[in-house]
């Protein structure tokens, strides 16, 4: 590394170096995509001291394994699965902790959601992006764990239907019906914030 | 629409539908109105989520973040990781079984010389007192070589090395 800037070096260049023991290379490493790596964990968590919490942690675990880090995958993709694992296993933590409630139960039958109207209107058109992130996190918020962890999964890590199952530890079935209803209450969520204002 | 053909209708906007299936669904879209409705839905609610987490950024100081992370690393790894500095290291831990090996081989060739030889003007033994040397006289000029296996112990040598020998 000593020829080339650290700022000027790929990702693959600095993860050769950090595989050496340069802790210089890993810093970089984290500067570039430490916002990725917290957002992920933020969207999963909704809580800022658990999503940087749950992200640092997630360095320090790349950190030790990163010699077995072989490339397969871009290292964005490879950390980022390391903070979904750390989540999901703080979530698991979570529920255990808790009883489970009614709406728990009704997430696999879709409960509430099979009673909405369907929502032709896009209720987040002509919205500037900081006004529709806004909107979206309330909704977010308002998903259950499980709900909003199979959204984040599907829609921002792009994740297959059989890789959330094994993630979830659930059926590919399951997966497809709280996608389906995570869905669903969420463009009555969005719809709902566009008639409130 | 039933909820077994609303699965495949997502499905098939998530590109996860088999392919012999999704001519079904693009037929039904053509002919069902509700089936349009759920498409739209499903289409602007993808839409909507697009690009949300590109907006969400840490929010500390790249200096705070990551000092936190290399605290957490040094508490973790209190002995310096192996770089490729650390040759000699790695040379001793295979030097020391390897001149082991050597002087085991050695030793043998040399007792089946002395079985088949008996006036021969050296020796090579083993010595009962400590297995892991070996000595080597040879009476003709007087002189003794004794082999340790293992480090001696002087300032060179590794206290941590100790589970190598």
């Amino acid at each position: 590394m000593a020829e080339i800037p650290q700022s000027a070096a790929t990702d693959e260049q600095l993860v050769k170096a950090a595989q050496q023991g340069d802790m210089g290379a890993f810093e970089e490493l984290v500067a570039r995509h430490r916002d990725k790596i917290y957002a992920r964990a933020y969207s999963m968590m909704r809580n800022e001291d658990e999503a940087l919490d749950l992200s640092q942690e997630a360095w320090v675990k790349a950190w030790q394994r990163l010699v077995q880090f072989q490339g397969d995958s871009s290292f964005p993709t490879w950390i980022t699965r390391i903070v979904i694992n750390l989540c999901l296993d703080q979530l698991r933590r979570q529920k255990r902790r808790r009883t489970e409630s009614i709406d728990g139960m009704d997430e696999e039958s879709g409960g509430v959601e099979r009673q909405l109207p369907v929502v032709i209107i896009n209720p987040t058109e002509g919205l500037e992006r900081a006004e529709l992130r806004e909107r979206i996190d309330k909704a977010l918020a308002q998903l259950s764990e499980a709900h909003r962890t199979v959204i984040v999964l599907c829609e921002f890590q792009s994740m297959e239907y059989k890789e959330i199952a094994k993630a979830m530890n659930c059926s590919i079935g399951t997966v497809m019906s709280r996608l389906f209803y995570a869905r669903r209450r969420l463009a009555s969520l969005l719809a709902d914030l566009k008639k409130a204002e | 629409m039933n909820h077994e053909l609303e699965l495949k209708l997502q499905a098939w906007v998530d590109g996860q539908l088999p392919v012999h299936e999704a001519d079904a669904v693009a037929r039904l879209i053509e002919t069902d109105a509700a089936a349009r409705a759920a498409l739209t839905e499903l289409k602007n609610t993808r839409a909507a989520l697009a690009g949300y987490e590109d907006g969400i950024k840490v929010p500390e100081s790249r200096e705070f973040y990551w000092s936190k992370i290399a605290r957490e690393i040094e508490r973790q790894q209190p002995r310096q990781q192996p770089t490729a500095d650390s040759w000699f290291h790695h040379f001793r831990r295979l030097l020391i079984p390897a001149g082991a090996v050597a002087a085991l081989l050695l030793f043998g060739m040399f007792a089946s010389r002395t079985t088949s030889q008996d006036n021969q003007p050296y020796d090579l033994s083993n010595l009962v007192a400590d297995s892991d040397a070996f000595a080597f006289t040879d009476e003709e000029s007087g002189t003794t070589l004794i082999w340790f296996s293992y480090p001696t112990e002087n300032e060179f040598a590794e206290p941590d090395d100790s589970d190598i020998l």
